[in-house]
């Protein structure tokens, strides 16, 4: 009792000697808890005792904390969930503004409010994060930020980890009937026509947009009503550079492929971290398709027509951006 | 579509035919009403007439023209293993039960409409399957399980005879699993567990459909059948990670390799029972269906959504608890003074 006394007079010197609020806070917690047990209290009661007297900001986390765990949060009916989305964004804008120091350009063009569908080029041998980073423009750009859905690749929804993460960010499977769902739910929706013929291609083509899957896009796009805002992003060939495949490790784990960098799998774990390219950016003006109506999805040429006339805005913005950024790496 | 005035409920002793029976018998203007199992429906049916036939046999085809029905509807699939009924035997009371059933229906002029509590399993459930499948989206993906292959097999029976007898209304109900507080179900009873065991790194998009809401779609398309199949699944989804949250259950995350052969051995003695070959792809992939159709054509409203339906379930189990809760949510809930 008396070696307490003595703790609990020097306390104050160095608990004001911390500069860390949270260590302090924690430190008189403890102090009390003490206090509540040596009073003949059951543990979990002093704690909750203790607890009382903690300041409002940790009160605050402890109540978030526990209504978490109790399931008393929100999730749409995709499983998107804003609350872990919030909490992971720092890491996307960590990677965001220090690691790929992106410059983003035409953010308005993207609609404040209603249905749209994004459209870009996909890049990014082994994890892509063009996605991420298209969704960080519009997030830290935007005069109205608002979270976007985005298409991924139905193979990562099989996978263990990856599918929860996916779902939880706003990541759904790559399927015309998700995407026309949600636009019709007026979200804002990503979508990348190019697929795995995109993210797999050699280093040696980068940059060259490879064929827009069947148009699919734009019939979900003419269904829905939703406008198509064409968006090009360049610095996401860099990150992996895929100089060639891992066929066997491909077939075994029945992934799409298996990218060899200059870094993976060479360097292990540390492999996966991307390069530190320079990234650009550009939403382009949107695409008006109210004109056709949604009977025009069954006319096969027009799809053609307009997937068509999407791929080349978006290349031909890849290129001026291109130019624009200069070195791919300073 | 004239309304149902004369009923006969196959599969009667089973807990939705037993339910639907003793909602219609309140009716007036059904002036007949009649049930057909192998077993005895539950006590406290007054009027309805029990006929004993087993549905696997051509008996069906004599009793049935004779009750001059007007609506049959078809409670008799069965989804899952129980002790008197292994898994050998439903294949055959599921395929060849509903042959038998439709051609005892072939006979019976006086049939209007036909009503099938089918299954969901019918989509599968997978990595890249949609969100939301829509009615005409079956067998886009392949038949992996025995049930899978069987919803399949009795769906094309169903539609079969649909096409040679246009006069005849035809719904095919696909259901997704239900869960209830007084339900006695695999998945029911495996929700119910003190720790629940869990696919590491998976966390399903559930749609479990309220008990109320089940018998209450099912007299809704008894009354008012329309043609083709409808799903009967709850609005919205729920994570498996976020229910089990809700229920304060802990769980035990195990390598989904693992899981199926773990629940076998676990489930057994926690009494829980193992989940059938459909359940752990469940349980991995999750399943969510559009209910559009249900709410416009037959224009059934569940009561429940699917966090409703959770919720529902979760404050009447988790009455049973015995000692405090050793939920992390709980503990943390303490500290922050927060009540239950």
């Amino acid at each position: 009792m008396s070696a307490y006394a003595g703790r609990a007079e020097s306390e104050p010197d160095s608990a004001s000697a911390s500069a860390l609020p949270a260590a302090e806070a924690m430190a008189d917690f403890l102090r009390r808890m003490r206090v509540g047990i040596e009073g003949g209290l059951d543990p979990m009661s002093a704690a909750q005792e203790a607890a009382g007297e903690l300041p409002g900001t940790l009160r605050e986390v402890f109540e978030r904390v526990a209504l978490r765990l109790r399931g008393e949060y929100r999730e749409d009916e995709w499983g998107f969930d804003e609350e872990f989305a919030e909490a992971v964004y720092p890491a996307f804008e960590f990677l965001y503004e220090v690691w790929w120091r992106v410059e983003a350009e035409g953010v308005r063009n993207v609609p404040a409010h209603g249905r749209a569908l994004l459209v870009a080029n996909h890049a990014g041998s082994l994890f892509p994060f063009d996605a991420s980073m298209i969704l960080g423009a519009i997030m830290k750009q935007h005069p109205l930020p608002r979270w976007a859905r985005f298409m991924v690749l139905d193979w990562a929804f099989a996978l263990p980890f990856i599918s929860t993460f996916m779902r939880r960010v706003g990541g759904v499977p790559a399927s015309p009937h998700n995407a026309t769902r949600l636009l019709e739910q007026d979200e804002l929706v990503m979508a990348f026509p190019e697929g795995i013929k995109g993210t797999g291609k050699p280093f040696s083509e980068r940059y060259r947009l490879q064929r827009f899957g069947r148009g699919g896009f734009v019939e979900v796009a003419l269904r829905s009503g939703a406008p198509i805002v064409p968006v090009a992003v360049v610095g996401s060939e860099e990150i992996y550079p895929k100089l060639g495949e891992a066929k066997p490790l491909a077939r075994a784990i029945g992934a799409p492929f298996v990218p060899v960098t200059p870094t993976f799998p060479w360097l292990g774990l540390l492999g996966l971290v991307p390069l530190p390219s320079k990234w650009r950016i550009e939403f382009c003006e949107p695409v008006d398709l109210s004109e056709y109506g949604p009977d025009a999805a069954d006319d096969r040429r027009l799809l053609f027509d307009l997937s068509e006339k999407v791929r080349e805005t978006i290349q031909e913005a890849v290129y001026q951006n291109l130019v624009k950024r200069g070195s791919a790496f300073m | 579509m004239s309304a149902a005035r004369r009923v006969v409920i196959v599969g009667v002793a089973s807990q939705w035919g037993a339910e639907l029976a003793r909602r219609l018998e309140r009716d007036p203007s059904i002036e007949y009403l009649a049930g057909i199992d192998s077993a005895a429906p539950p006590e406290g049916l007054e009027r309805t007439d029990f006929i004993e036939a087993d549905i696997r046999s051509a008996v069906l085809s004599r009793l049935l023209p004779g009750t001059r029905a007007d609506t049959v509807v078809h409670c008799g699939v069965l989804w899952y293993p129980e002790p008197d009924k292994p898994a050998r035997i439903l294949h055959d009371v599921n395929v060849i039960g509903t042959l038998q059933l439709l051609a005892a229906c072939q006979r019976t002029e006086t049939l209007r409409s036909l009503v099938v509590r089918g299954s969901a399993a019918i989509y599968g459930c997978e990595g890249a399957s949609p969100a939301f499948f829509t009615e005409e989206m079956a067998r886009t993906l392949p038949l992996r399980t025995r049930f899978q292959r069987d919803a399949s097999e009795l769906e094309a029976y169903v539609d079969n005879f649909a096409r040679r007898h246009p006069a005849v209304v035809c719904c095919m109900l696909r259901y997704q699993p239900e869960i209830g507080p007084g339900l006695d179900a695999p998945l029911a009873r495996y929700l119910s567990l003190p720790v629940v065991p869990t696919q590491l790194g998976f966390d399903p998009r559930l749609q479990l459909l309220h008990a109320a809401d089940a018998t209450g779609a099912l007299e809704a398309a008894a009354r008012n059948p329309v043609r083709g199949a409808v799903n009967v699944a709850p609005t919205g989804s729920i994570s498996l990670s976020r229910f089990l949250r809700l229920a304060r259950r802990p769980s035990l995350p195990i390598p989904h390799p693992l899981f199926g052969p773990a629940l076998g051995r676990l489930g057994s003695q926690l009494g829980a029972g193992p989940l059938y070959g459909d359940g752990v792809r469940f349980l991995r992939f999750g399943r969510g269906v559009d209910n559009r159709r249900l709410r416009t054509e037959i224009s059934y409203e569940p009561r429940f959504d699917a966090e409703g339906a959770a919720r529902d379930f979760v404050t009447k189990v988790a009455g049973r608890r015995i000692g405090p809760s050793l939920h992390p949510g709980d503990l943390a809930g303490r500290l922050a003074g927060v009540g239950r």
